[in-house]
């Protein structure tokens, strides 16, 4: 292994002045300084502003098209399980299959199946899902408390698959739903949950 | 004469998320030229840089409402481009790195200076190339973007003792690099 003075580093950490060290040292901060000066030039002739902004003002793909695309693109996701709640998720999958089962509930198509969403959010003024099924868009599925014991509900209606998700409580604070079997980390430091939705007529 | 503050970054989120998606253009002239020399340094290649840039802004316009700290916004837009950036590094291998950073080509408009600085640029970022992605990625979010090692730790998830490691191999592995091309 290669190893440098540790005063080059205590200098180039700010936690020691170069002019203390010896000249060979000093001539090894200029080099790491000067090779730091030459990577900070500006990269010249290069934007994205109008690419970006032509992208987010393009009409949205359909519902379908984005479910359809999320479905055919491979993901790679970091499962952690929580073998302590997979009894809880057994007994939310018994109570799908129930619901669906049961006649007078929505009609189905082959490839559709029932997620229900249930949070404890006391003192919540609103409460909605967001996540894969509804790109994130907060507001468009709004959970109920009609008995305000806390207690949010909503039964959404989505095509088979596996989709990622989270709470948006009183339209600000995104929470996990730790009830959930399955929490991912997604590439902006957060906790998705997951829930898989199986078709209800196979 | 109107001498107006420009906004911070909380006021610009809030005016995008209020429905103004005409503001996102300020954050995007704001922080386009450090992100895209970030992943240009990271990815040895500009058209490169300019897709995992663009990519990381569009994410982030659709993500904007999950920013917790808008006033941190920099550090965010850090983190998004360094992960789309690392996406780009996945599908290819090191080896495959261009470097279009390479030595310009004469041009009567360039002074003697000028070429010579390109050529020693060109020599630092194949020093750079040869880094792993985590070492370069270390350097040049300290010594390029000028950031602390907590902002770091922020970008990249890791803690500050992995961190000051990594910059450390990496200042020994381009000074190495250097002496050998000098």
């Amino acid at each position: 292994m290669n190893t440098i003075d540790p005063r080059i580093h205590q200098a180039l950490d700010g936690e020691l002045s170069p002019d203390a060290l010896p000249p060979e040292l000093q001539r090894a901060i200029r080099q790491v300084a000067a090779a730091a000066d030459l990577l900070a030039a500006p990269v010249r002739g290069v934007s994205v502003e109008l690419r970006v902004m032509a992208e987010i003002h393009r009409p949205a793909p359909t519902w379908a098209r984005r479910v359809a695309r999320w479905i055919v693109t491979p993901h790679a996701l970091t499962f952690r399980f929580r073998p302590a709640w997979s009894l809880a998720f057994a007994a939310a999958v018994a109570v799908l299959t129930v619901f669906a089962a049961r006649g007078g509930e929505p009609q189905l198509a082959e490839h559709e199946g029932i997620a229900q969403f249930v949070g404890r959010f006391p003192d919540a003024r609103s409460v909605h899902v967001v996540g894969s099924f509804n790109d994130w868009r907060a507001g468009s599925i709004a959970l109920e408390d009609q008995d305000h014991d806390g207690v949010w509900r909503a039964t959404v209606v989505l095509p088979a698959g596996t989709y990622e998700y989270m709470f948006v409580v009183d339209g600000e604070r995104w929470v996990p739903d730790h009830l959930a079997d399955r929490l991912v980390a997604d590439e902006f430091g957060r906790e998705n949950s997951v829930v898989i939705v199986r078709p209800a007529r196979r | 004469m109107d001498v107006r503050a420009a906004p911070s970054d909380a006021e610009v989120v809030a005016r995008v998320l209020g429905g103004d998606a005409e503001a996102f253009g300020i954050l995007i002239r704001r922080y386009e030229a450090g992100l895209l020399r970030f992943a240009t340094r990271m990815l040895g290649s500009r058209d490169a840089a300019a897709d995992a840039v663009a990519e990381g802004f569009v994410r982030a316009y659709r993500h904007l409402a999950s920013c917790r700290e808008p006033q941190r916004l920099r550090t965010w837009l850090y983190r998004i481009v360094t992960n789309r950036c690392k996406s780009h590094l996945a599908r290819r291998s090191v080896a495959d790195v261009p470097l279009d950073e390479a030595p310009p080509v004469a041009d009567p408009s360039d002074t003697e200076a000028t070429l010579e600085r390109g050529e020693q640029l060109a020599l630092v970022q194949r020093a750079l190339t040869e880094l792993s992605a985590d070492k370069r990625e270390a350097f040049v979010l300290k010594h390029v973007e000028g950031l602390s090692y907590e902002e770091m730790a922020a970008v990249t998830g890791e803690r500050i003792p992995t961190l000051k490691m990594r910059v450390h191999r990496a200042r020994e592995a381009l000074l190495k690099a250097l002496e050998e091309d000098a």
